[in-house]
């Protein structure tokens, strides 16, 4: 057998073109795999290390509900309860520092106050500097970066009360103890923040058990004792489990994308194979009559389909590598998880060279299969056979692509939930049932996708045309690798459209007004109507206050806005999907009454009439009733918020003020006179100004980012497809070297012959774009379905734009691909070609 | 009136594994338009090789062929291949037909490939005639995998007239055919010949194929051995050809 395996590996060296354009595949596809791989591994660190660095040693975090917080008689009862060890309060708040001279503004910071004696306790700090006065500031890496800090550097932090000027102290590692936001942070006293801010409550309180003591025994004590406030309890799992979360999606499309870059990959490796099988008919025969047994001739294409595949995996995870770094940087700036180092996690490694190799194996069992059943009598009598039938190349397709399916669900992130694998599954099963269709629709699109070409090069492209059919099974598949990539492209485009839109639309859906005023600190707002009067300038027409904070309602935490029903109503805000908007709306202001966005009222089971009870501010219940379903709440801090008046938020719920405003310009009013005049009052008040389209822009840009990741990795799909039409070109050319000199013989040019072949990639090309554009249509659906579920009212959109792209990109990577059989055709002597058998 | 095609001292050296092997060593040959010529010899004699270079598929290493007043030699690629589709006209021993294309869009694939439409006008009677020179006329929609050898061929030899060449070349057209399929291509080519005034330079081994020439040039170890001159005739009996033959000691 040594003799034989030695014969796998000359062949694959005497095609080094072609073995190395398969290795490229295979690698492509593990290295995306392996990308994807990596970076939930990193994802799975950072979160932890997230966790411990904001968590510490801490058993429990109590978290406020209020904008008030969390009173120091709360702090005192928590740390009264038994069995709880430790106690620390500390205090987040949004707040800008003041600008230097000479530079412009900058972004927020967020500002965590903290504790000092007894932080160090609770919290793993260890190698930290320390805060040692009310004067001091630790800020985050990338906070100094920015702005230019170092040890000893001066900031002045705005506040409600006060502007405090702190030295800095120390520069911390990444984020700091910052859970979320986009790593400017700050840590300063409990008493600097109080300086700045006023008297305010604690946002969180983090706690240690004693030994011996569980956490949920301190869980049940502290909620028999705790009835003064609302809050919430997390573990560091809780925490831990919402930050992942927020990556969940990112890693299902990851996957998906990956095996659907795979199933190029496998593409690839059947058909070198395939050729492999073809080139060496007579080799084979020649075995088989000297006494190779079929088993020795499966061995043998088996060995080149596993050596292929080891050495393309093993590629595969150095590329892999190298695109994990770049998908953590994404992660890091949309997702707000902080990955810092790629890892290269060992069973991801294992994982994705048995991944790689076990696919390439699925596409060598036909070709290997087909070698057996090579007659020696036939082999050395005739010539090679045109291939299998189209059954035979299409059971294979779905071995292939079931062996996929199943190393895809081994590799499927654990966290992500059901409803995305079951998406996943839906699109994969769409992109195999449209592949399996496609030999039968390959005549009709042939010609349509061959119109194009047929103005200028008529003779070529009715003969590049008919070669296409000449092995349908062959060219469907080519045509379905092209098409997984391009429907993967214009799927993810048409969800990202439709997000963008979506989230654009919510926001102009439900908020009143051309410009968002955003406060440090909650502006005290008297009832439903005292808004601050500078704020009304010639050119505005109204100024609406709006809070958002969080309600518990049956132990769950739900996101709340307050706001002024009269003016929702006057500025036909809200869309009412039950309910009569006057009178809920008027209703508002009354008091006793909520609206629901739709989204809620269908995850909680509620209906228009119901009411909800929620605990409110010192322990007081407080009960709603269901004024109406809106078709988008409010955008709250993890997603829709429900809309309650100012009346019950103030009286009832704890909130203390605004933490933004919506200004209405007058009808008619562009802004561009009235928007420097309100900037400036703003400004005045401590309020951030922004307008609205900015808002939006921000929105989309940061979708923007995560689409933009996803559709350079569809494209790499497509690239692998491309590599696949090399191999399915050439094996066309090389089976029609005698037809080709007989073309050449009778009067066809080097160059029509050339063209011939460009035409045929174009035409194959064109048609995987067509089917890939019509399938990614509908994917892309099929992915919003979910969208949608999750909260985000969708318009189902058309990416125009991006069909045509995907079609000409498509069609481009399958000429270019072409160029290299196309010069091997224009080159074959016809003497030759005449007299081949 | 100058010959419609002249070869002069042609030579062609090929290197086989590093050893030159001569295929033709200075072959000097003419063809009067409408004249049946067939080169005749033995396997590896350097018969089709002659032919590949009379028709251009090939360059000579020495020498010069003139066609029409044209010396390929001096052509460049571009230049010799418009001469071939234009001008001649190739019948192979494997008929070579494409077998996407049904019979009419085989016949008419010259003209396909230089940029006409073949089912439009005069072109389209061309086609219609050459298919009806070679009795296929029923079959004309039938793709190559329909029909039979002898069928297949006599596609090829209309797709060879169709552009009505100054010259036709056929390289071993019974080669691969049973005695009376072969027979009704030699008819095939000999009407052609006789009725149309098409010239044809004719490749063969088989003396009963080489009958149905004017003039027989025998070849043997890259040289002309021998012009046998055989007339026209409406008989093809190989006889005074296989007695001369006989009498060189051939």
């Amino acid at each position: 057998m040594r003799g034989l395996s030695s014969f796998a590996w000359r062949s694959l060296r005497a095609r080094r073109a072609r073995t190395i354009l398969t290795l490229t595949g295979i690698a492509l596809g593990v290295g995306i795999l392996f990308a994807a791989l990596a970076t939930n591994a990193s994802i799975d660190r950072s979160v932890d290390r997230t966790v411990l660095e904001a968590i510490g040693r801490a058993d429990l975090r109590i978290a406020a509900f209020q904008e008030t917080g969390l009173s120091d008689a709360t702090l005192t009862a928590v740390r009264d309860t038994p069995g709880v060890a430790q106690a620390t309060g500390q205090i987040e708040r949004r707040t800008y520092l003041q600008a230097t001279l000479g530079s412009g503004p900058r972004p927020p910071v967020t500002l965590l106050a903290v504790d000092p004696s007894l932080d160090r306790t609770v919290h793993d700090r260890q190698g930290l500097p320390d805060l040692s006065s009310d004067g001091e500031v630790l800020v985050s890496e990338d906070l100094a970066r920015e702005d230019g800090l170092a040890v000893g550097s001066t900031i002045v932090v705005q506040g409600a009360a006060a502007d405090v000027t702190v030295t800095v102290r120390g520069v911390l590692p990444g984020n700091g103890p910052i859970f979320d936001g986009d790593g400017r942070a700050a840590v300063v006293t409990l008493q600097a923040a109080r300086a700045a801010f006023g008297p305010i409550g604690l946002s969180r309180i983090d706690l240690t058990v004693g030994p011996g003591v569980t956490p949920a025994a301190v869980t049940q004590e502290l909620e028999r004792r705790l009835g003064l406030e609302p809050y919430l309890l997390f573990t560091p799992a809780d925490l831990a489990a919402s930050l992942r979360s927020s990556t969940a999606d990112f890693q299902a499309t990851t996957a998906l994308i990956a095996a659907v870059t795979l199933f190029g990959g496998a593409f690839l490796i059947f058909n070198t194979l395939s050729m492999s099988v073809t080139e060496l008919f007579r080799e084979v025969g020649l075995l088989r009559a000297a006494g190779t047994t079929r088993r020795q001739v499966h061995r043998l294409v088996l060995t080149q389909a596993v050596t292929l595949g080891a050495l393309g995996s093993a590629g595969g995870i150095v590329l892999g590598w190298l695109l994990a770094a770049l998908m953590a940087g994404y992660v890091r700036s949309v997702a707000g998880v902080p990955v810092e180092a790629v890892e290269v996690p060992l069973a991801a490694v294992v994982l994705a060279i048995a991944i790689g190799v076990l696919v390439t194996v699925a596409a060598a069992l036909e070709p290997a299969w087909r070698a057996g059943r090579i007659s020696p009598i036939d082999a050395l009598r005739s010539r090679p056979e045109q291939g299998p039938a189209i059954r035979a190349r299409l059971r294979w397709l779905a071995v292939v692509f079931a062996v996929i399916a199943v190393a895809g669900l081994l590799a499927w992130p654990s966290r992500v939930g059901d409803p995305a694998l079951v998406r996943a599954l839906l699109v994969y099963g769409l992109l195999l049932a449209c592949t399996i269709a496609s030999p039968f629709v390959l005549g009709p699109l042939g010609r349509l996708a061959g119109l194009p070409f047929s103005v200028l090069l008529v003779p070529e492209e009715r003969l590049a045309r008919g070669a296409l059919t000449r092995d349908r099974g062959r060219t469907a598949l080519t045509v379905g690798a092209l098409m997984v990539g391009v429907a993967m492209i214009v799927a993810l485009a048409g969800v990202a459209q439709n997000a963008r839109q979506a989230a654009a639309a919510w926001v102009t859906d439900v908020i009143p007004g051309d410009e968002i005023l955003t406060a440090i600190n909650p502006v005290p707002v008297d009832g439903a109507t005292a808004v601050p009067e500078d704020l009304f300038v010639p050119g505005v027409v109204r100024v609406t206050p709006i809070a958002t904070f969080a309600v518990a309602y049956q132990g769950v935490r739900l996101d709340a806005a307050a706001t002024i029903g009269a003016d929702m109503l006057a500025d036909g805000r809200l869309r009412f999907v039950e309910g009569d908007r006057t009178a809920a709306l008027t209703g508002l202001d009354a008091g006793g009454t909520i609206l629901l966005p739709r989204s809620v009222a269908e995850r909680l089971g509620l209906h228009l009439g119901s009411a909800m009870a929620f605990q409110g501010a010192g322990g007081k219940p407080i009960e709603l009733r269901i004024a109406g379903i809106i078709e988008r709440g409010l955008p709250g801090s993890s997603g829709e918020a429900l809309v309650i008046g100012w009346p019950d938020a103030s009286a009832s719920l704890g909130v203390v003020g605004a933490d933004f405003f919506a200004a209405r310009f007058a009808p008619g009013e562009t802004g561009a006179a009235a928007r420097p005049r309100l900037e400036a009052a703003a400004r005045q008040l401590a309020l951030e100004p922004a307008p609205l389209d900015r808002v939006q822009g921000a929105v989309s840009s940061a979708l923007g980012q995560v689409f933009g990741l996803f559709d350079a990795l569809a494209v790499v799909a497509v690239i692998v497809a491309g590599l696949g039409i090399v191999n399915t070109l050439t094996m066309n050319v090389l089976e029609r070297v005698r037809e080709i000199g007989v073309l050449r013989a009778i009067g066809m040019t080097r160059r029509q012959v050339w063209r011939m072949v460009v035409v045929e990639a174009g035409v194959l090309g064109l048609v995987g774009a067509i089917i890939g554009c019509v399938v990614g249509l509908a994917a892309g659906f099929l992915m919003l379905g979910l969208v949608a579920a999750g909260g985000l009212g969708v318009a189902v959109q058309v990416p125009w734009l991006t069909l045509v792209l995907a079609a000409v990109f498509a069609t481009a990577v399958a000429m270019l691909a072409a160029f290299q059989p196309a010069r091997i055709a224009s080159r074959i002597s016809i003497v030759r070609a005449v007299q081949y058998e | 009136m100058p010959p419609i095609l002249e070869a002069r001292d042609l030579t062609k050296r090929y290197r086989l594994g590093g050893e030159a092997v001569d295929a033709l060593r200075g072959v000097s040959l003419s063809v009067e338009a409408g004249e049946f010529v067939a080169i005749m010899g033995p396997s590896g004699s350097g018969k089709s090789t002659l032919l590949q270079l009379l028709g251009g598929l090939d360059r000579p290493t020495s020498g010069e062929v003139v066609l029409e007043g044209a010396t390929i030699s001096q052509l460049s690629d571009e230049q010799a291949t418009r001469l071939r589709r234009d001008r001649t006209g190739f019948v192979f021993q494997f008929f070579n037909l494409i077998p996407l294309l049904d019979v009419t869009e085989n016949v008419g694939l010259p003209f396909t490939i230089a940029g006409h439409d073949p089912g439009n006008g005069d072109l389209a009677g061309r086609v219609r005639d050459a298919i009806g020179l070679v009795d296929l006329a029923a079959k004309q929609h039938h793709r190559p995998d329909q029909l039979s050898a002898g069928e297949q061929q006599r596609v090829a030899i209309a797709r060879a007239l169709v552009t009505r060449p100054a010259l036709l070349f056929a390289d071993e057209p019974t080669g691969n055919l049973d005695y009376t399929t072969g027979s009704e291509i030699l008819d095939a080519l000999w009407r052609s010949c006789v009725q149309r005034g098409q010239t044809i330079v004719l490749v063969t081994h088989d003396s009963k194929a080489a009958a149905y020439a004017d003039r027989v040039c025998f070849v043997q170890d890259g040289r002309i051995l021998e012009e046998i001159p055989l007339g026209r005739r409406e008989d093809h009996s190989a006889t005074p050809l296989i007695s001369r033959l006989a009498q060189l000691g051939l």
